[in-house]
């Protein structure tokens, strides 16, 4: 309890930031021109992807991201991991966080390179993106990482030791990082393992000082909202809307790291 | 009568056997796969014996078949692929969607790419048709299909301008990674797992070097003895870079990246050099293994290895098919009994032997079809 107290406190910090820079940008772009292209404008979330006060993801800097696109007009975003969902009317996940990042980080150009190979696990996938970040050369990459290595059984050291190796890797390669946490199923609750790798991903990611996108979390806020009626989480995350949300809260964690630089490390 | 057990059945049927166990991600047994020793792995292995196989249906038994009858073949051929392909997709997605409701986990609507097919399944539907959505580990398939669509001219190739098969084939690899061409999947965005545009090279490897009389087939038979001492200290090495993580880091490689990185999907030359030396080095063995059959006391065990791998090798669809749904099957069991060793040896146990079952009965089909009545 003390840790989620703690986080909300961080969200709230974050929140309070994320508003005082835009009310700063705001003011000094009226008084300078022409205005800063990159101006924050962390979106709200949509009425279906609202999550109260749970917090969604840890503010940590994106600074690779940050200084990239203080150079150039584009950023570069490579995706690994399961996709969420499909295309649908929106253009999916993917053309969903490309739309509120453009209309967040205004001027800037989004690519977003999908590489995702559903079901393969930390290990591969760490492989496999080495490769692509060569390829691709991206400066950010959104990982949606655990759920296979927890229905695979994987050992929680061993998917904590690739973890953190991958993220050292991208990190001297200079391309930031943000983590997609695991997906919300009720069943899961009481599965020990899964818990332990969601634990775990976010014990590497507060060391390693990386956003972690916490799924789980928002799922389960949507799941006790819905316990009166309604659609219950797990029906909502096969949606289309359950995928939108998910690209909502990943382009609100880009766009809360890339603007907040100028934070200390996390402990 | 099945023919008798051979190389190539047996190396196909290892391959299979290999392939059901790397695809069940987190059991105990994929640690000791060949894809843990080696560059290259068992799908390199079922592509290039793809291959060498099209060489048997072409001019097998001494006899040349004729060119028309090869188009038909082939074409039939991958239609029975594209057929397979179809149908097991079909079964995996009921699979997991009676699990979820067995289970009542939802989770595993979204397992293997399925979460498009649940989702938004007008497209995914196209998709899976066009066989431009793939579920997780139901990608082979449909390279072979494309291989088998390409095989035609390839074998056409052969007969007009033999010489020719290689160099071309060689030549559009290279293309295809210097340009990073593949193919697009759809409704969700990304690209084939096995890009079919750079494994083209591995199936007319084989499909070449099975040719023993002439071009470089011949030339691998005659210097076989020093293919063979020039692919140890490769395989060696191969084994060691997995082994000690040496792998080149692919951001310091000079451009075209792709000719100097260890990637899959493009079947890089790192990986087909190591695959080359692998089949020269361990192509060896396959003599030994049935001459360890007249040492007496293995005469059995030996005789029931070759004769099950070979077996599974001569009805690599079938077994490959249902390799694939027990691999599912496998996850899904994995998944709910815990993976403890005993729940992977059992997994282990049970798949190879519905495998064999499989096998047996796709002969027993064909041994005790009637005959046609006479008219």
């Amino acid at each position: 309890m003390a840790s989620r107290g703690t986080t909300t406190l961080q969200g709230a910090r974050a929140g309070v930031l994320i508003a005082a820079l835009a009310v700063a940008l705001a003011f000094d772009a009226r008084a300078q021109t022409p205005a800063p292209s990159t101006a924050p404008a962390a979106a709200p979330f949509t009425k279906d992807c609202q999550v109260g006060a749970t917090p969604i993801a840890d503010e940590s800097p994106l600074p690779n991201v940050a200084s990239v696109l203080a150079k150039r007009k584009t950023l570069r975003i490579l995706t690994m991991g399961a996709s969420p969902g499909p295309a649908g009317r929106h253009g999916g996940y993917s053309a969903v966080i490309e739309s509120i990042l453009e209309r967040a980080l205004k001027g800037i150009d989004v690519v977003i390179i999908n590489r995702g190979v559903s079901g393969e696990l930390a290990a591969d996938a760490a492989f496999r993106m080495k490769n692509e970040v060569a390829l691709d050369e991206p400066d950010l990459v959104l990982w949606q990482v655990g759920t296979n290595d927890a229905l695979a059984y994987v050992p929680a050291d061993q998917f904590a030791s690739t973890l953190k190796t991958q993220i050292d890797w991208l990190k001297n390669h200079k391309v930031d990082v943000v983590l997609v946490g695991l997906q919300f199923a009720s069943q899961m609750l009481r599965d020990a393992h899964y818990a332990e790798i969601r634990d775990t991903l976010r014990k590497v990611a507060a060391r390693e000082n990386v956003i972690v996108v916490r799924y789980y979390e928002a799922m389960q806020f949507v799941e006790e909202a819905a316990r009166e009626g309604g659609v219950s989480a797990e029906e909502f995350e096969l949606t289309e809307s359950g995928s939108n949300c998910l690209a909502q809260y990943v382009a609100r964690a880009i766009t809360l790291g890339v603007f907040a630089k100028n934070l200390p490390p996390r402990r | 009568m099945p023919r008798e057990a051979n190389a190539v059945d047996f190396w196909r049927g290892f391959a299979l056997i290999t392939i059901f166990i790397d695809h069940i991600p987190g059991l105990v047994y994929s640690h000791y796969t060949l894809a843990n020793f080696s560059i290259s792995d068992a799908a390199d292995l079922f592509v290039f014996l793809a291959g060498w196989s099209l060489r048997l249906m072409a001019e097998g038994g001494g006899r040349v078949m004729p060119t028309r009858n090869i188009m038909l073949r082939l074409g039939g051929r991958a239609l029975e692929i594209y057929a397979a392909q179809v149908l097991i997709t079909m079964i995996a997605i009921a699979m997991l969607a009676g699990s979820a409701i067995e289970f009542s986990n939802p989770l595993l609507l979204q397992w293997h790419n399925a979460a498009a097919v649940f989702n938004d399944p007008v497209p995914a539907h196209i998709g899976l048709a066009a066989l431009t959505h793939q579920l997780g580990y139901f990608d082979i398939l449909p390279l072979y299909v494309v291989l088998m669509l390409m095989a035609p001219f390839f074998a056409l190739l052969d007969r007009l301008a033999p010489q020719l098969l290689l160099p071309f084939s060689v030549a559009f690899y290279l293309i295809v990674l210097a340009f990073r061409l593949t193919l697009p999947t759809w409704p969700v965005s990304g690209t084939w797992f096995f890009n079919p545009l750079a494994w083209q090279v591995v199936f007319v490897l084989g499909f070449v070097l099975a040719k023993a009389d002439a071009g470089p087939g011949a030339f691998v038979r005659r210097h076989i003895r020093w293919l063979r001492v020039l692919g140890v200290p490769i395989v060696i090495l191969g084994a060691l870079t997995h082994q000690f993580n040496w792998w080149p880091d692919p951001t310091k490689v000079p451009d075209p990246k792709l000719f100097f990185i260890a990637d899959k999907t493009f079947v890089t030359p790192m990986r087909l050099i190591q695959f080359l030396a692998l089949v020269a080095v361990f192509s060896i063995t396959f003599p030994y293994i049935r001459k360890a059959a007249e040492i007496e006391a293995l005469r059995r065990p030996v005789l029931a290895l070759i004769g099950l791998l070979a077996m599974l090798g001569r009805n690599s669809l079938h077994v490959f098919c249902i390799g694939s749904l027990l691999s599912l099957t496998a996850q899904i069991a994995r998944f709910y009994y815990r993976g403890t060793v005993w729940i992977d040896t059992a997994v282990v146990i049970f798949g190879i032997i519905v495998m064999a079952v499989t096998a047996w009965l796709a002969e027993a089909r064909q041994r005790f079809r009637a005959p046609a009545p006479a008219c």
